[in-house]
């Protein structure tokens, strides 16, 4: 029985310290120690843990995407791709906001964060959209809801969390055995793979755009498709459009890791914003270091805490307890993914998307290689799910920052935002039964 | 701003100096490895290490940087279930208890660093003893730990609410797309 005492001691400390609204880096840390403790184990093992979790040269890749988004907002790298959205799909039925979700999705290509993308398309768009009479709740659901596209198309910073998280997990014997050997996980194949899962969410949500404005009679411009206004905004934004190809080809070529495409994008950056666009001030480079300073800070010292927790989780044991438990109540592969798709959903409307994903991995990838799934797809489907909960109260960030921007209230917006939201979770379905989708790509490329 | 004013605002910001600067030099450092990799056709051996090394001080440094502009994540909806005052003591407990945490860590750190450490264990490329990587450690949490009760003086004794640094850059854009709509 010692086992579940410890289970006890360590989950029951974990969810007092969360409700008691102690950091969550804390809340990890803290009943890790009163495990060890208790189970009389050397507790040195946590300064090796904080020194080895976050000294590992892929993990790299998170500063350098942060600085990278920072400092593409401040070379005015976003406005102009947002500008070459709203030329190309403007004069559509719904085409301003059909503009936004393509304008979530280019800019989701060079930055890994939700709220980020949101508020650099929310501030543009929304007033362009009720300028054209769109409602501010509907301007403001959708870019609210395609703002999370920026966390599944990559670059990624979840995904590259996943990554470490996941790189560390072997996967069970008793899988291999039952399965036969499974791929190993590294942040280019998850930067591939999540292409077309990040295409079918993009798809799932234009097509509800489409019938929700026709419904309420949201016209396109009346000028018509010009094809002299696309191009001066083409031409305007040549430098942003090469940025997600610079990253995406380098990632994709094998040419870059994606530290290395990140750094590059970093300097891609300053020369643009400084030398092309001239807008970028050395005040903007300060605060974008800073920005990426306290951003990192905060989310590696819950990666320490939370590899401290998994480690205890899988040495206890709990995966398997958790997966045989799954098992017994059923077998059918469809029902359990519905299961974990849902408990993602469910965690995602309470929890920061990194932390979730740093605790959730060790407690459900092994759950996952002891059914049978791909680790890549399993991670991708898990990024997909905790972005829908950027979009869902209670803790809906690109919600405030949509409700912030346009000034309609978070009540109203989240009731708009419900088709979407509804479309995005059977997108998420989608993706997770057919595993083709997210499969298909890494392999042609020979990953 | 007097020069007492400047030294004090240098020491008040001390994390935020070296962590800029960490960044700024490891970034240069992997452009230079890339450039020299595919320019050059010329891998510099010591640039993974040392900027890897880098990172951790920087992360850590950050860590703590956080700390002082309260910025780490907690659970908080929970709160709006109680009046006000419930959360400001549960969270000042909460903080107690994560001094506690890195009290006992500096302490170990500490102990793995002057004691427990193989002396002569030397980084792999560039040969410098590890000693020295691992001390960010204790230094580390010892200065978060002086930013937990730095925040908790000002917010419970001072009276300023300090606010996280995300909350603070939605409002400001909320301000600046209220004087457009009025401009317009």
């Amino acid at each position: 029985m010692v086992e579940t005492s410890v289970v006890m001691i360590l989950f029951g400390s974990f969810l007092l310290l969360l409700l008691m609204g102690a950091p969550i880096s804390v809340s990890l840390g803290v009943s890790a120690l009163a495990s060890f403790l208790y189970l009389g184990e050397n507790p040195i093992k946590f300064v090796q843990i904080a020194f080895t979790s976050v000294g590992s040269f892929p993990l790299m890749a998170l500063p350098a995407f942060i600085l990278a988004g920072a400092l593409m907002e401040a070379a005015g790298i976003s406005k102009r791709l947002v500008d070459l959205a709203e030329s190309f799909a403007g004069p559509f039925t719904g085409g301003m906001s059909a503009a936004t979700v393509m304008a979530c999705m280019f800019f989701g290509a060079i930055s890994g964060s939700g709220p980020a993308t949101t508020a650099a398309v929310g501030m543009l768009m929304i007033p362009a959209m009720v300028q054209r009479g769109y409602s501010k709740g509907y301007a403001s659901a959708i870019t609210a809801s395609s703002g999370g596209l920026g966390v599944v198309i990559p670059p990624s910073i979840p995904m590259v969390i996943f990554g470490i998280s996941a790189m560390g997990l072997m996967a069970p014997p008793e899988a291999i055995a039952q399965y036969g050997q499974f791929q190993s996980v590294s942040i280019p194949k998850l930067f591939i793979a999540g292409f077309f899962p990040g295409l079918v969410l993009s798809v799932g949500l234009l097509i509800m755009n489409y019938f929700l404005c026709r419904k309420h009679g949201y016209k396109g411009t009346t000028e018509g498709w010009s094809m002299a206004t696309t191009m001066t905004a083409f031409r305007k934004g040549i430098w942003s459009v090469l940025a997600p190809i610079v990253i995406l080809g380098g990632i994709y070529s094998g040419l870059f890791t994606p530290t290395e495409s990140a750094i590059v994008a970093i300097f891609y950056t300053l020369v643009i914003g400084f030398f092309v666009h001239k807008e970028l001030k050395f005040k903007d480079v300060m605060h974008s270091l800073e920005t990426t300073t306290w951003l990192t800070g905060r989310v590696l010292l819950i990666l320490f805490t939370a590899t401290v927790f998994g480690r205890l989780l899988v040495e206890n044991q709990i995966p398997a307890i958790v997966a045989s438990s799954m098992l017994e109540m059923t077998t059918n592969l469809y029902l359990i993914w519905a299961l974990i798709i849902f408990f993602l959903l469910f965690v995602g409307m309470f929890m920061e998307t990194l932390a979730a994903i740093m605790i959730l991995t060790p407690v459900l990838l092994p759950v996952a290689y002891n059914l049978g799934i791909d680790p890549i797809h399993f991670g991708i489907v898990v990024v997909c799910c905790l972005s829908i909960g950027f979009q869902t109260p209670p803790l809906g960030e690109n919600l405030f920052i949509a409700s912030g921007v346009s000034g309609s209230s978070i009540e109203e917006i989240s009731i708009k935002a419900l088709p979407f939201a509804f479309v995005s979770v059977l997108s998420v379905f989608v993706i997770a039964y057919v595993p083709e989708i997210t499969l298909f790509l890494p392999s042609l490329l020979g990953y | 701003m007097t020069i007492g004013k400047l030294i004090y605002s240098l020491i008040d910001n001390i994390e935020s100096f070296i962590c800029r600067s960490l960044l700024a030099t490891f970034v240069v450092i992997l452009f230079i490895q890339i450039v020299s990799r595919q320019v050059f056709n010329h891998s510099i051996a010591w640039s993974e290490e040392l900027s890897t090394y880098m990172f951790v001080w920087f992360v850590y440094f950050g860590a703590s940087y956080a700390t002082k502009l309260a910025a780490h994540n907690r659970v908080t909806f929970q709160f709006k279930l109680f009046p006000p005052k419930v959360a400001v003591v549960s969270e000042a407990l909460a903080d107690l208890i994560w001094i506690g945490f890195n009290c006992y860590f500096v302490f170990l750190s500490y102990d793995f660093v002057f004691n427990k450490m193989n002396l002569f264990w030397k980084s792999q490329t560039l040969g410098f003893p590890m000693k020295y990587v691992y001390m960010i450690l204790p230094i580390a949490f010892a200065l978060m730990t002086f930013r937990i009760i730095q925040v908790n003086y000002y917010k419970l004794i001072k009276g300023i609410d300090i606010r996280d640094p995300e909350s603070l850059e939605v409002e400001k854009l909320i301000e600046s797309s209220d004087k457009e709509t009025q401009s317009n």
